[in-house]
């Protein structure tokens, strides 16, 4: 039983963390159709601002969280007017995504000239005592649990964002039908700035929730974009619960295959439930079927 | 007739004369009278940029500190860098461009495993002396080829040292957790033969994934099997993912580092557990230690030419292989060639620096693999010691 339950407590801690990734990349597809494939390096520079403030500048955790979210979503803003704006008028998703992968190896070398050279890896302190807890014969990391809490606590924030504020609802109109929320008179254009804004904070986020439990490094942001996609493929793409539930069985599943089957499955068992998804139910969990009249 | 037959004699003099001068070429291509071009390839950018673009910082240390004094013979050291993207296409490339157009005059790095496998033939092909620093892969320098060289433990010698030293240490119970990529599986098939060898029986057997952001299963599997020795076939981000997890179970038994783990200082802050490396053991080809106060000009020679960097054993990975360089140019004498070079490097014997463990000895031609005295280091009262 500890066993198993220490595994799936780890599940659910890495799963949220795929889950917000996922729904930074699902926020940024609903409204533009596009996958943004610098996402992951957002999710890496996030981190390492925010350990240059907390730990080379010695700012409180909260501060260090604040600045690398204003860090990226200023980033982000500044990546759509000047790379992304240009090209989303030609309406042809490819030379998008070219831009997107070339600026992702940028940001990451960047990152490697910024923050390379000391040893590669750097280390965020606990943010609680790395000690596991006991209780109902459950066992659980108080760092985890942080980090599941905080999680779970932004993702209720950007559902309650989304779908009740005012910003939210030109998010969702736009992501609905971006002609006729044209023809209504929303600027789509400053919608989609704001909404990779957004889609990069959540990233930064995630990351500074995720740096204590890991390692920072330049090359961290492919890695957990792969898996963040993966959760949102699973979960539908443009599904924001899609997202959240995809991330925490992609989670749990990678714990569950090493724990009981193979420790080198851990790396592909997400992907093989997202085939076996796909293969199945090839909308994803969430996702909706397109219907097209014929 | 007799006309073709002096003009057949005519060309072949031609021919010869232009081959032996190509030959001759060949030998001191990439001096004059004022400086040395010597190349160097690894990866600029990537996860491995610090065996490649790292280690190079060293080497231009100590070239820098050489041109200071004089050069060599009263030639300047120039370091001509190329960029190989840890890629094989990239190293094959890389040594092209540096043998055939950079026409340097003699080669180091070499900071992928499987890079460099694919460009031995190239070095090969272009008789080009080279000195590997970093790719530990036997298949590099076994069976030896003429011109290449390698200051840097081998990957099968140091799973063999793990192993013996688990059983020296007395561990009864002994793990093992790799990586089981190209690098990995390098180490990880000839540690499975030499535990057969041995009569070992791993308690457990897994795998953690280079990229690896969580091990909960490993140190759950790890804990219950009540492993007394760890061998740990990882880079260093993986292990200390993997020590972290264990620790945070209670879980620290005796770990067996290698050589890619030999920053312990860094490594301990990377764990970023208290106690992280109380158990942890590593080998080492370098001796990089921080707080040895002789490192210290070192230390701001790199700074002085890197502000971003800080000493660590990536840069001794360049600086071991250019002292070796230096000291073997120095013993050629003021007309150095190729032959000359190769021949003084395979006499090369008991050559002490401050950047390896132990004395390099290149046992030319039997074997060119010229750093066989590995050191056991732990991390103990935030200073390097070494252990028996």
């Amino acid at each position: 039983m500890m066993y198993f339950s220490y595994l799936f407590a780890t599940g659910l801690t890495t799963g949220a963390i795929y889950a917000l990734v996922a729904l930074g990349i699902v926020v940024v597809y609903r409204a533009t159709n596009v996958v943004n494939f610098a996402h992951g390096e957002m999710f890496m520079l996030a981190g390492f601002m925010a350990w240059s403030a907390h730990v080379t500048f010695g700012l409180s955790y909260l501060s260090a969280l604040a600045l690398a979210v204003l860090g990226a979503f200023v980033l982000s803003i500044v990546m759509y007017r000047y790379a992304f704006k240009p090209l989303m008028a030609l309406r042809d998703p490819n030379p998008i995504l070219l831009v997107m992968i070339g600026l992702s190896f940028v940001l990451k070398g960047a990152a490697r000239d910024v923050w390379g050279g000391k040893g590669d890896y750097l280390t965020f302190p606990p943010l609680v005592s790395p000690e596991p807890m006991q209780f109902a014969g459950i066992m659980i990391m108080s760092q985890q649990l942080v980090v599941l809490v905080a999680a779970l606590l932004v993702m209720a924030v950007l559902l309650l964002l989304l779908r009740y504020t005012r910003a939210g609802k030109f998010m969702q109109a736009t992501a609905d039908n971006a002609k006729a929320a044209r023809l209504v008179g929303l600027r789509i254009d400053r919608v989609y700035m704001y909404t990779f804004g957004v889609g990069a904070a959540v990233a930064a986020i995630s990351a500074v929730l995720m740096a204590p439990l890991t390692l920072l490094n330049p090359d961290m942001g492919f890695a957990l974009f792969i898996k963040g996609f993966a959760a949102a493929v699973l979960g539908g793409l443009s599904s924001i619960a899609g997202a959240i539930v995809g991330g925490l069985i992609l989670g749990v599943a990678e714990q569950m295959a090493a724990g009981y089957i193979e420790t080198g499955l851990q790396e592909v068992a997400a992907f093989v439930v997202i085939v076996l998804v796909l293969i199945f139910i090839p909308n994803g969990l969430f996702g909706t079927k397109v219907a097209r009249r014929v | 007739m007799t006309f073709t037959a002096r003009g057949l004699a005519a060309c072949l003099l031609v021919v010869a004369t232009t081959g032996v001068a190509a030959a001759q070429d060949a030998e001191t291509q990439g001096i004059t009278d004022k400086e040395i071009r010597i190349g160097m390839f690894g990866p600029f950018g990537g996860p491995a940029y610090l065996y490649g673009k790292i280690s190079m910082n060293g080497a231009e240390a100590v070239f820098d500190k050489v041109n200071e004094s004089g050069g060599v013979h009263g030639r300047k050291l120039v370091l001509v860098r190329e960029d190989d993207g840890c890629r094989a296409e990239g190293a094959i490339g890389a040594v092209k461009k540096l043998a055939y157009e950079s026409k340097v005059f003699a080669l180091m790095g070499g900071a992928c495993s499987n890079s460099t496998v694919a460009a031995r033939p190239e070095i090969e092909r272009a008789g080009i002396p080279f000195i590997l620093n970093s790719a530990t892969a036997d298949s590099i320098t076994d069976p030896p080829a003429k011109n290449i060289f390698s200051t840097q433990t081998t990957g099968s010698g140091e799973s063999r040292a793990q192993l013996d030293f688990a059983i020296k240490k007395g561990a009864k119970k002994i793990a093992l957790v790799a990586m089981k990529d190209a690098w990995g599986m390098s180490r990880y098939t000839p540690l499975m033969k030499y535990l057969e060898d041995k009569n070992v029986k791993l308690v457990e057997n897994l795998e953690l994934a280079g990229d690896a952001v969580d091990a909960t299963p490993q140190a759950l599997k790890l804990k219950a099997s009540g492993a007394d020795a760890v061998i740990l076939v990882l880079y260093p981000k993986p292990a200390a993912v993997m020590m972290r997890d264990a620790l945070k179970l209670g879980y620290n038994p005796m770990w067996l580092g290698n050589s890619t783990i030999s920053d312990l200082k860094a490594f301990g802050a990377q764990v970023g557990l208290p106690g992280a490396l109380d158990h942890f053991v590593t080998i080492s080809s370098t001796r990089f230690d921080p707080s040895d106060p002789k490192l210290k000009a070192w230390d701001d020679r790199i700074k002085k030419l890197f502000p971003n960097d800080e000493l660590s054993p990536f840069n001794f990975y360049g600086l071991g292989s250019a002292l070796v360089l230096v000291e073997v140019l120095n013993r050629v004498g003021p007309q150095p060639t190729r032959t000359k070079f190769l021949n003084e490097l395979g006499k090369l014997k008991d050559f002490k620096s401050e950047a390896y463990f132990g004395p390099i000895t290149c046992n030319a031609p039997t074997s060119h693999q010229c750093n066989q005295n590995p050191g056991w280091f732990a991390w103990k009262n935030d200073k390097l010691v070494e252990i028996q």
